[in-house]
């Protein structure tokens, strides 16, 4: 990605959160899971301190460590109308602050961004947590792609479920 | 429904001596039931922290979780901060977190490193043994000393034991002896964990706490109900199996997971033990033991101990449900669970994930991949449990509804060991050679009622 389109690099990034944000709380799962590349990892860490996640998920437990089949597989959770925990979901609403891009190289751009969501069941009421983001984008011909996301929960301990549509 | 169906024993509110009355133990006539009113009576609650949590072991952490000395982690029993310590000596104590000098809480999470644990509210100092290394200006306020009757050390929770790398702590000075609480074969199912590696156990790195809205004896039930598998975790099978076909013929088998026992419990030999002392052992054969990361070890695991051992590891997923409190789980992968009650109505969960010393990377990879899979508030099971637990904590809110029956599978039923059991040398109270029964819970409640009704 050519340096002279630094903003247009964040523009675009923050056209493709949002929108992917939206998709998530539409419920478009399918059309969410085709923001993310073919060998896109989900990544959310688990605590190993109260100051620090996870880091190396071949040896240490994360929360979810997903790749797309993963991701599909969760979807595929959610729609099957038979999980306790999904049925009803909760209305979401995801907030993003803070989109920055944290580096680009070649095809690949780094980016970061702060992450609200409230979750409204109405037999529970609202539940909300907040955390960071940093993905991964790549320019696959003329769209930008999710390779990586990776997500820090801030809550310890959380209230309800954690799936990728309320984080 | 029957007129007894409906009866509703005295509240225990205003008269706790009425706690016996509510356990209906008439096994002999194959009636077990308990009142609705102990998962939602404040005044029960209350009661139970101070007859059972405060009087009992309390499972802490696996000793594997202090690494070096000044590590620590920090809990609570019975609402009761203590923190565990690695020792300078590299024993391990429990105290409780309160300074010496004003009450402060010393510890700053809820785990974390501190070769001097240092009071941040006036400045004292305590060593890894709880001995006060610095009274701060302690010549200025005390010219002569503390008083005499002035003890600056860190008060010991009375009592603290392990058994084979399980930590537990009591608060109660008169508590038996952690062998006898756990009983003998409460030690025969920790065994077929601490003896999986030579070099014994580890708990990983990675972990979440977590907090439902139910009474905690509702996870005591769950571990220990083969029944509901079969109906909330019908779409982690689904899943799973769905998860597997994506990704073509599985060349692995460490790849996939068993989900055969779930979907085909008809077809799969199960059972259930009272253990004896409240604790509970629910177990099923795994439908593809290949799929289990310490397959590789069979081998070896043979050649140091008796075959219907290892057949007990490597062949039969076991959930182990230990009174009142803890899990321990050896099934697609291995966990510990902890829960502590918070109010009648919540209640605190933490779930780690342990493993063999030594096991190789593959299968310690594969382990932590499983574990994922289930056991965390985050996985594509335990969501589904807590939801339920929730459910049927709201539903049980009804206490005119009188009584729930624990009525399932008396036909399955015997006193003392069947076949598997005595395979191991194992002696529990009672068997069901279904898995999917509940009699294993009058086990516990008996437990709970005895410990309840004691005055002392």
């Amino acid at each position: 990605m050519a340096e002279a389109s630094t903003n247009d690099l964040v523009a675009r990034a923050t056209s493709l959160l949002n929108l992917e944000a939206a998709l998530l709380d539409d419920r478009r799962w399918h059309d969410w899971l085709d923001l993310y590349t073919e060998d896109s990892m989900f990544w959310v860490p688990a605590w190993v301190s109260d100051e620090a996640w996870t880091t190396d998920p071949k040896r240490q437990v994360s929360l979810i460590w997903a790749d797309r089949r993963n991701l599909v597989a969760r979807v595929f959770r959610v729609e099957g109308g038979d999980s306790y925990a999904s049925m009803p979901l909760p209305l979401t609403v995801h907030l993003i602050t803070g989109i920055a891009v944290t580096s680009s190289l070649g095809d690949i751009a780094e980016v970061r961004a702060n992450w609200l969501v409230h979750g409204f069941l109405r037999t529970s009421g609202a539940i909300l947590r907040a955390g960071r983001y940093e993905y991964g984008l790549r320019q696959i011909g003329a769209d930008l792609k999710i390779a990586k996301k990776k997500i820090f929960i801030h809550d310890d301990p959380i209230t309800g479920a954690i799936d990728f549509y309320n984080i | 429904m029957t007129a007894s169906d409906v009866l509703i024993p005295p509240s225990p509110q205003s008269e706790t001596n009425s706690v016996k009355d509510l356990i209906d133990d008439r096994s002999e006539q194959r009636v077990f039931r308990v009142h609705r009113s102990i998962y939602t009576d404040p005044a029960i609650f209350d009661l139970e922290l101070k007859r059972i949590f405060a009087k009992t072991w309390i499972f802490i952490c696996h000793e594997s979780q202090l690494k070096r000395p000044g590590d620590y982690l920090a809990t609570d029993i019975a609402h009761e901060p203590v923190f565990a310590m690695r020792t300078a000596n590299a024993g391990i104590n429990v105290f409780f977190d309160a300074c010496a000098h004003r009450g402060a809480r010393l510890t700053t999470g809820r785990t974390g490193h501190a070769p001097t644990i240092t009071c941040r509210y006036h400045g004292w100092c305590y060593n890894t043994e709880g001995k006060c290394i610095k009274v701060q200006f302690e010549k200025l306020g005390w010219p002569n000393g503390l008083p005499k009757d002035f003890n600056p050390n860190l008060r010991p929770v009375p009592r603290v034991s392990s058994y084979r790398g399980f930590l537990f702590a009591s608060l109660n000075p008169a508590v038996e002896s952690l062998e006898s609480f756990l009983g003998e074969a409460t030690c025969k199912v920790i065994d077929l964990l601490a003896d999986q590696s030579p070099d014994g156990l580890e708990v990983l790195d990675g972990s979440i706490r977590y907090r439902m809205r139910a009474n905690w004896k509702f996870q005591c039930e769950n571990g220990a109900d083969g029944y509901h598998v079969a109906a909330v975790h019908r779409n982690y099978a689904a899943t799973v199996s769905y998860r597997e076909q994506l990704g073509g013929p599985s060349r692995d088998p460490l790849e996939s997971t068993e989900a055969g026992r779930i979907l085909n419990r008809a077809g799969t030999n199960t059972g259930s033990y009272d253990l004896g002392q409240g604790h509970m052992l629910n177990w099923s054969d795994r439908a593809n033991p290949a799929a289990l990361p310490l397959y590789e070890r069979e081998a070896e695991l043979l050649q140091r101990l008796p075959p219907e051992h290892v057949r007990w590891m490597v062949r039969r997923g076991r959930v182990f449900t230990g009174f009142p409190n803890f899990l321990l789980n050896d099934v697609a992968s291995t966990s510990i669970r902890v829960w502590r009650p918070v109010f009648v109505d919540e209640t605190e969960l933490e779930t780690w994930c342990f493993a063999p010393v030594g096991e190789s990377e593959k299968a310690r990879t594969a382990r932590i991949r499983k574990f994922e899979d289930f056991f965390f508030p985050s996985s594509l099971a335990v969501p589904d449990d807590v939801f339920a637990m929730e459910g049927a904590h709201q539903g049980n809110s009804a206490t005119d509804l009188g009584w729930i029956r624990f009525a399932r599978g008396y036909a399955t039923f015997a006193a003392g060991a069947d076949e598997p059991a005595r395979s191991l040398g194992m002696k529990p109270v009672s068997s069901n050679s279904q898995g999917d029964s509940e009699t294993v819970f009058s086990g516990f409640y008996r437990r709970w009622l005895s410990m309840m009704t004691n005055h002392e």
